[in-house]
């Protein structure tokens, strides 16, 4: 008998990083490392899933920024040159570890993984959006979207239209990538503003996430907690986490991914090997990072590291899913009684969680699904808009703004390291709002300008240069690209008000910042 | 298979900081060795004979991206401020937010003249009007406080200390005599609160011990909570679960960095490379497997040495008439640490 939903959603972004100025740039691994960790994990996954037959339900958000860097050729080439130089690191380490065995299994499974890893990237055309929406359009993913640049919107509630702007951009990107308009959003960062639900609804939008405060100090009072939905005044639908499911694998103390036959992932060959042997893997000026090749498992205390054992964590994975699952109908199963109907719970996560950080993280998953498919009866996953399907009537009240960053708020994007931004990017904001009131219909270069200067707005804004440099590192960068895609805005800002816009600079903006081909500055009103 | 012709290496931009000084030549020569390598079947398992087509890949064609431009945006600052009459008010939580402003030069002179000789006399002053359920119209606030600020500072914290009120504020200055004038006005803001709210609905009421489990329960408390449901969101806050606290991008992973400062620390390892020399057709294996040999019979072969005895035989077969020559080294490996 159905006691409760469980509702999975992962998040999956990055910011926009790519410099086609730069033959190999450092930053540019966040996506390589993710492509090979973590959606390709996904990916072998849900095709796991559905020979067997398995109808899963996953609420998975693509974000329009990774969604860009997935399909962009030039991107698409630099990481088939990163997955072979990886390929043919292992094939060095198979050799280099011949004395080692326990090593040596690893080596060949870096291979294996690496090898594999290239296949599918290839299987798909390299286009890594086309395997997310096989598996939503044989109905059993759920994508979402989110802002267009991750812009956290309640930090640009003084500036509407960048909201607007945001979410159109979003939802016209989601349209052209995967087919059809999106019923959901993933709110940059969870981070809610009262009133930001009408420009969803303007947006054909039927629900969003928020933390678990943003329905518990919601008003009226939820009755249900947080274990079903509600609408806004609006009708658009809000969904809270649960912060319990997400504790059990968020958490540093108690989360399933400090255990320790999992891998380590600080310990990584990149650091842990000869200068000059590791060095063509490596970062091309000889700063060592990380390469993806990780031989430890987390060690207690004790300085003595021992070597991963893949067997065993993946023993422990499954038994981490069985406790999962036992949580969640003991919590279905209370809560049932409480509210006198099914509870929902949403458990949301960082897609970047699984496999990036967690290594087991995917084979979790894989065993929850299994498990929640096969060995029980009282859960069921679901999507939001299956839920919403299911079970319309729901109370009406306006959630809390909320963020699901640390302390709840917008403390991470609004602090001393970062609050700076705001000046400029707000008044970016309003010059846009300008230029769009007084340039309603315009074709050739200006359009073009106008056009541009949008996307570099639109970037500047991303929620991820704020987070950066409140965490302290990367924050060069994070500042650079906030100052840069400003600085381009405001010259090209001026260019359209003086008739005079530069057309090389112009081309070169177009080329370097090339998200979002057909958006419409128009949209930003 | 394409190779790019060799170039000289041209830096599109002599950038601060990540300027890649990629080796070329170097990189180009351990590529071409390895691509030699893998095409060979082998001792290693191959499912990986698609290597190769992008050993020559040297990256992309060379970028539109014009030096000018890129060095202008580098050096380029933003400016300080933008000259204008602006104070913008954005909530950092349910008790503080931040302002920033700046006042415009005509404004300023503007002021001056008005204030006249009292000028000297005058503080610059954040007003910040409770303005909570209310149409303001400027006089009609509930109450209000004032923080002295720098104008130059053109950004400050406030502690409003009530959540759940709205708030809107005017920058000013203060006369010796206690008048205010307003030179910018804020944007409005409306505080969340920091626990549930006392409004409820009455077609979905909820008893208030009912609402507390549940809420003990939605933030991961459990059930039997004791705290009034207000504390519950404060104790839910030291519990630290929050999310994106974890930062994406290998900033941090779920598992808690070994040690913070570690103690003093020494690593020491071992690797053994054997190397040599046949006829570059023979057929040459070590440890009993068979290697590949450079196109002039050279071969390099390195191994992470654990402690212990290993016995490394390398045998060739001459190509030509079976010929049989072999060499073992045998190696020893013994490792003491102090401590």
């Amino acid at each position: 008998m159905l006691k409760g939903y469980l509702c999975v959603v992962l998040h999956g972004h990055l910011p926009y990083v790519r410099h086609p100025e730069h033959d190999d740039f450092l930053e540019e691994d966040w996506l390589y490392e993710a492509i090979t960790e973590t959606y390709i994990p996904l990916i072998t996954m849900f095709e796991r899933l559905e020979r067997d037959g398995v109808r899963f339900r996953l609420t998975m958000s693509v974000t329009p920024t990774l969604a860009s860097m997935l399909t962009d050729p030039l991107l698409q080439d630099r990481y088939l040159r990163h997955i072979n130089r990886l390929i043919e690191l292992s094939h060095k380490e198979i050799e280099r570890t011949a004395w080692l065995p326990a090593f040596n299994k690893l080596a060949r499974m870096y291979l294996s993984l690496f090898s594999e890893a290239r296949d599918v990237f290839e299987r798909y055309d390299r286009d890594l959006t086309r395997a997310f929406k096989r598996f939503q359009d044989s109905g059993n993913l759920e994508i979402i979207t989110c802002g267009a640049t991750h812009g956290y919107l309640p930090l640009m509630d003084v500036t509407a239209p960048s909201v607007r702007a945001q979410t159109k951009t979003a939802v016209a990107h989601y349209q052209k990538v995967f087919g059809r308009p999106p019923r959901g959003i993933w709110l940059p960062e969870c981070g809610y503003q009262p009133g930001h639900d009408e420009i969803l609804k303007e947006c054909g939008l039927k629900y969003f996430f928020s933390d678990s405060h943003g329905i518990l100090h919601g008003t009226p009072r939820p009755k249900y907690g947080v274990f079903a939905p509600v609408y806004c005044k609006t009708g658009v639908a809000c969904f809270a986490r649960d912060m319990e499911s997400s504790k059990q694998v968020w958490s540093s103390v108690e989360g399933y991914p400090g255990d320790y036959l999992y891998r380590e992932f600080y310990r990584d060959i990149g650091f842990d090997l000869e200068y000059d042997y590791i060095k063509p893997y490596i970062h091309p000026d000889g700063v060592r990072i990380n390469t993806g090749v990780k031989y430890y498992r987390i060690s207690g205390s004790t300085n003595q590291k021992e070597p991963y054992d893949p067997d065993a964590a993946r023993e422990k994975a499954a038994e981490h899913a069985g406790n999962f699952m036992f949580n969640r109908e003991k919590q279905a199963e209370y809560l049932y009684d409480a509210l006198g109907r099914p509870p929902m719970i949403i458990s949301p996560y960082d897609a970047e969680l699984y496999g990036h950080w967690w290594f087991e993280g995917p084979q979790w998953l894989e065993f929850l699904i299994r498990k929640v498919t096969f060995d029980q009866k009282s859960l069921r996953m679901v999507t939001p808009s299956e839920y919403l399907a299911e079970n319309p009537k729901n109370q009406v009240l306006t959630p809390s703004m909320s963020s699901w960053g640390w302390k709840g708020y917008s403390e991470v994007w609004l602090q001393g390291t970062n609050d700076w931004i705001y000046r400029h990017l707000h008044k970016a904001s309003r010059v846009m709002t300008e230029l769009v009131r007084q340039n309603p219909h315009v074709h050739g270069l200006k359009r073009r300008a106008l056009n541009q200067a949008l996307r570099e707005l639109l970037l500047a804004q991303s929620s991820d240069w704020a987070f950066i440099m409140a965490t302290g590192t990367h924050v060069s960068y994070a500042q650079r690209r906030t100052k840069e895609h400003l600085l381009s805005f405001f010259k090209l800002a001026d260019g359209v008000r003086a008739d005079g816009v530069s057309e090389p600079f112009l081309r070169d903006l177009e080329s370097r910042d090339n998200i979002f081909p057909d958006i419409d500055y128009r949209v930003h009103q | 298979m394409k190779r790019e012709p060799r170039k000289k290496a041209k830096r599109s931009q002599p950038s601060k900081g990540r300027a890649v000084t990629r080796p070329r030549a170097v990189r180009r020569a351990v590529t071409r060795a390895a691509a030699k390598k893998a095409a060979v079947p082998a001792q290693i398992p191959l499912h990986d004979m698609k290597a190769e087509e992008s050993k020559y890949y040297m990256g992309v064609s060379e970028p539109v991206y014009q030096k000018s431009f890129a060095q202008e945006l580098q050096q380029g600052e933003l400016p300080g401020r933008y000259d204008e009459d602006v104070l913008v008010l954005q909530i950092r939580d349910p008790w503080w937010a931040h302002s920033y402003w700046d006042v415009n030069q005509a404004t300023l002179a503007r002021l001056k003249q008005d204030v006249g000789p009292a000028w000297g006399g005058c503080r610059w002053i954040l007003r910040a009007y409770d303005i909570s359920f209310i149409n303001f119209d400027g006089t009609n606030a509930h109450r209000f406080f004032d923080t002295e600020v720098d104008l130059d500072a053109r950004n400050w914290y406030l502690n409003f200390g009530s959540p759940g009120t709205s708030w809107c504020a005017d920058l000013g200055v203060l006369l010796a005599d206690g008048r205010f004038i307003t030179v910018v006005r804020s944007n409005t803001i409306m505080l969340p609160l920091d626990g549930p709210s006392w409004v409820t609905d009455e077609e979905w009421m909820i008893p208030d011990d009912d609402f507390r489990r549940l809420y003990g329960m939605s933030v991961g408390l459990g059930s039997r909570v004791s705290s009034p449901v207000g504390k519950l969101w404060q104790e839910r806050l030291k519990r630290d679960v929050s999310s994106r606290g974890l930062a994406s991008m290998g900033v941090s992973s779920p598992v808690k960095k070994a040690k913070g400062k570690a103690a003093f620390w020494l690593v020491a390892d071992c690797e053994l490379v054997v190397y040599g020399a046949t006829e570059p057709d023979a057929r040459v294996t070590i440890q009993g497997r068979p290697l590949t040999l450079r196109p002039d019979g050279t071969f390099t072969l390195r191994f992470a040495l654990p402690d212990g005895k290993q016995v490394i035989p390398v045998e060739a077969t001459s190509a030509k008439t079976g010929e049989k020559r072999s060499v073992t080294p045998t190696v020893t490996r013994r490792t003491t640490r102090q401590p």
